[in-house]
């Protein structure tokens, strides 16, 4: 099969996409206003969450833990003046977690709620904190159990810490909170806008119906296997731009990490054969051109709201996450956010890749075996 | 546009379309069928149709709405596959040999099938592409159908900005870009205006002077009339009639209708001229005129006018001769623009 009437098709539609300013607006505006509306909407904060603490005494165990907790560089700690206030905080979300340290510090008291990432996140930072605080005190303990003067423990003990401050913890746990701010909106436009712009796209595909120019084309001595390749091939490299373009603006611009290039490039790559299976499909079901953007975007729009590409994941209820796992975007959010977690790679987002590899090959199957019949059929 | 342009030169007379002498071995026809057939389900919308189109000649294929004419052009092209029969083109089978049989036509469809948001240079270059042209070589060959069909001044403009004759010849130019054997026009002056139309006309028998075997359907009886050699009368999917525009209007008679206005005595006028021979039939039609039904009407012209020398004297004359038209209404009962 010779690539030249392949190429013929791709080059004319990528020539058409070109000149469709609105289409381009929607590529190469939108996009990029949604990563930073949401994102700032959303907050950022250097990706802090914000705690409360309540102190009411003042011993060296309570400045240890301040000073801890302080320092750890995914909490925004604030002092809040009262328990109520604190719990408050925390229903309104306004705090991730509280933690109230009474006079016994023996008894710290952590307010959270329980299904909700941020929370888990705040809790399990708090929970390290406190640990090394502890650790701490239970070191010191056993040196002067020991023998040693309480000066001397306190060396001893900070030694030890300054050779245990070597020691990289690397790795997430499975349940570790989503990102926040542009870090989360990225990959959320990403999957979004890819997807919808690839269905909006698919009004050219009608249109090439309409006019008749795939049946003209093969009244050429071009096989329907070229055919078919060049239109699928066209929708393919639009969702591939599409992601690519966002990957680097966000990257450049905004300073999103994303990751394993190579995890990246395999998650972006099964997407947008999901996409391009989607507007296939669209191109070959609808029969009007005016159809496409009508019906497509509305589609990618819901898509995106069950796989949290709309708004954080853990703002929707269980159930509505639940229904997003049958559809791409969900598996796509979770492939993408767990590659920026450093640390990751395409290996950890295998059984992610698997799913959506597996919708790819469904929706194109389906959608190529119906373009053949419906739009390149010899009677 | 040029001077050379056969789409836009109206004062270049048509080369006139015989189709070449064969030599010592005959070439295989452009484009011949036999028995080509297909159903849906219990309508057959083309029944054991069969022609050949020799090098250089221009065949019509005159019917209907309905008649089978695009179902048999879609078989012919490759796009339907005939329940029956065969298609060679230059000698290959199009079932046998699709790309080969395809390389050698070129196929104008009814409706005009470009891109519109493209530019009329840059259609050009995909079907170019499509028919395989090498790069360089199309680069040049765009710019001489650009030429041909005189749109070289608007061949950057997107082609949504032409108006309808331009994307027709536009249309047109595209199925010449490679070349073919063979020239499939589906309708091709379907909602042009008269400009356009006889610009695409005057084009099309110049490339069929040039040495282009021709397939023409249309509606308009005297656009087939004029630019085809040969004429096949389709009708519920068959062939009915075909042959040269004289021998298709000899099936309906030889009769010509003959209108003769008179000053003087109409009465001996009419039984002199019943006497006149090669006169069928004489009828008065008014206070100053008489039809008559004649053989060879226009020649018999002289002897009608010297019968009536002497009791009236004739003021005007029309002849009329049947057309495809009247062949047409004759052989399917039915008017072409049904």
């Amino acid at each position: 099969m010779s690539p030249r009437p392949v190429l013929a098709l791709v080059a004319a539609n990528l020539r058409r996409h070109a000149r469709d300013r609105v289409g381009l607006f929607f590529m190469v505006i939108m996009p990029f206003v949604s990563i930073v509306f949401v994102g700032m909407a959303i907050g950022d904060g250097g990706g802090r969450l914000p705690v409360g603490v309540v102190a009411h005494g003042s011993g060296p165990v309570v400045a240890a833990l301040l000073d801890e907790l302080g320092r750890r560089p995914d909490l925004e700690v604030t002092r809040v003046g009262s328990a109520d206030d604190l719990r408050s905080g925390v229903r309104s979300g306004a705090l991730a977690a509280g933690l109230i340290i009474p006079d016994d510090p023996a008894h710290l008291r952590l307010v959270a709620t329980q299904a909700n990432g941020s929370g888990l996140a705040a809790r399990s930072a708090v929970d390290v904190a406190v640990g090394r605080v502890a650790a701490v005190q239970e070191a010191t303990r056993a040196a002067v159990a020991a023998g040693a003067t309480p000066a001397q423990a306190a060396a001893y003990v900070r030694q030890a810490q300054e050779e245990s401050g070597r020691v990289a913890v690397t790795g997430g746990s499975a349940d570790a909170a989503d990102p926040r701010g542009f870090a989360y909106t990225a990959p959320a436009n990403l999957l979004l806008f890819t997807f919808i712009n690839s269905m909006a796209v698919a009004a050219a595909l009608v249109e090439s119906r309409r006019l008749g120019m795939l049946q003209r084309a093969l009244t050429a001595p071009v096989r329907r296997t070229s055919v078919l390749l060049g239109e699928a091939l066209s929708r393919f490299l639009v969702a591939l731009a599409q992601a690519g373009l966002i990957v680097v603006v966000s990257a450049s611009a905004f300073g999103v990490t994303w990751g394993d290039p190579l995890g990246v490039a395999a998650v972006v790559g099964v997407f947008a054969l999901v996409a391009t299976g989607a507007a296939l499909l669209v191109g070959t079901l609808l029969n009007a051109p005016d159809q496409a953007p009508a019906i497509g975007p509305p589609l990618g729009v819901v898509l995106g709201m069950l796989g949290g590409c709309l708004w954080p994941r853990e703002a929707s209820g269980e159930v509505i996450n639940a229904v997003g796992r049958l559809f791409p975007h969900a598996w796509g959010m979770d492939a993408l956010l767990t590659l920026a977690r450093p640390g990751t790679g395409l290996t950890a987002v295998l059984p992610q890749l698997a799913v959506l590899a597996g919708m790819a090959a469904l929706l194109l199957g389906a959608a190529l075996a119906l373009f053949r019949r419906r739009a390149l059929t010899v009677g | 546009m040029t001077a050379s342009d056969p789409m836009t030169t109206p004062s270049t007379p048509p080369v006139p379309s015989t189709p070449p002498v064969p030599e010592s071995a005959p070439s295989p026809p452009a484009l011949s069928c036999r028995g080509l057939s297909k159903r849906y389900g219990d309508v057959h919308a083309v029944r054991d149709v069969g022609f050949d189109i020799a090098p250089g000649e221009a065949y019509g294929l005159l019917g209907p709405n309905g008649a089978g004419k695009t179902t048999t052009i879609s078989m012919l092209v490759g796009l339907i596959r005939p329940g029956g029969g065969h298609v060679r083109v230059c000698g290959v089978d199009l079932a046998a040999d699709p790309m080969r049989a395809k390389a050698r036509i070129g196929y104008v469809p009814q409706e005009i099938a470009l891109y519109p948001e493209l530019t009329g240079r840059e259609n050009l270059r995909f079907f170019g592409r499509l028919f395989g042209l090498p790069r360089r070589a199309l680069a040049g060959r765009i710019d001489e159908v650009l030429d041909l069909v005189g749109l070289t001044g608007r061949a950057d403009s997107r082609l949504k900005t032409y108006s309808g004759g331009m994307k027709r010849r536009i249309n047109i130019g595209t199925a010449l870009l490679h070349r073919p054997d063979v020239l499939i026009l589906d309708e091709p002056t379907v909602g042009v205006d008269p400009q356009s139309r006889k610009a695409i006309l005057d084009g099309v028998e110049r490339l069929v002077g040039e040495g282009m075997s021709l397939l023409y359907t249309s509606h308009y009886m005297e656009e087939v009339e004029r630019v085809c050699d040969r004429v096949a009368i389709i009708d519920h999917g068959r062939i009915i009639a075909e042959g040269t525009r004289r021998e298709l209007i000899a099936l309906v008679g030889g009769a010509d209708k003959v209108e003769l206005s008179l000053d003087g005595d109409l009465e001996t006028a009419l039984a002199k001229l019943r006497a006149v021979e090669g006169v069928i039939e004489a009828a008065m039609t008014g206070a100053a005129s008489i039809r008559l039904l004649t053989e060879g009407g226009r020649y018999l012209l002289p002897a009608l006018i010297t019968a009536v020398d002497g009791c009236a004297a004739v003021t005007a004359t029309q002849v009329i001769e049947p057309d495809l038209e009247a062949t047409f209404l004759h052989l399917t009962g039915s008017t072409l623009r049904d």
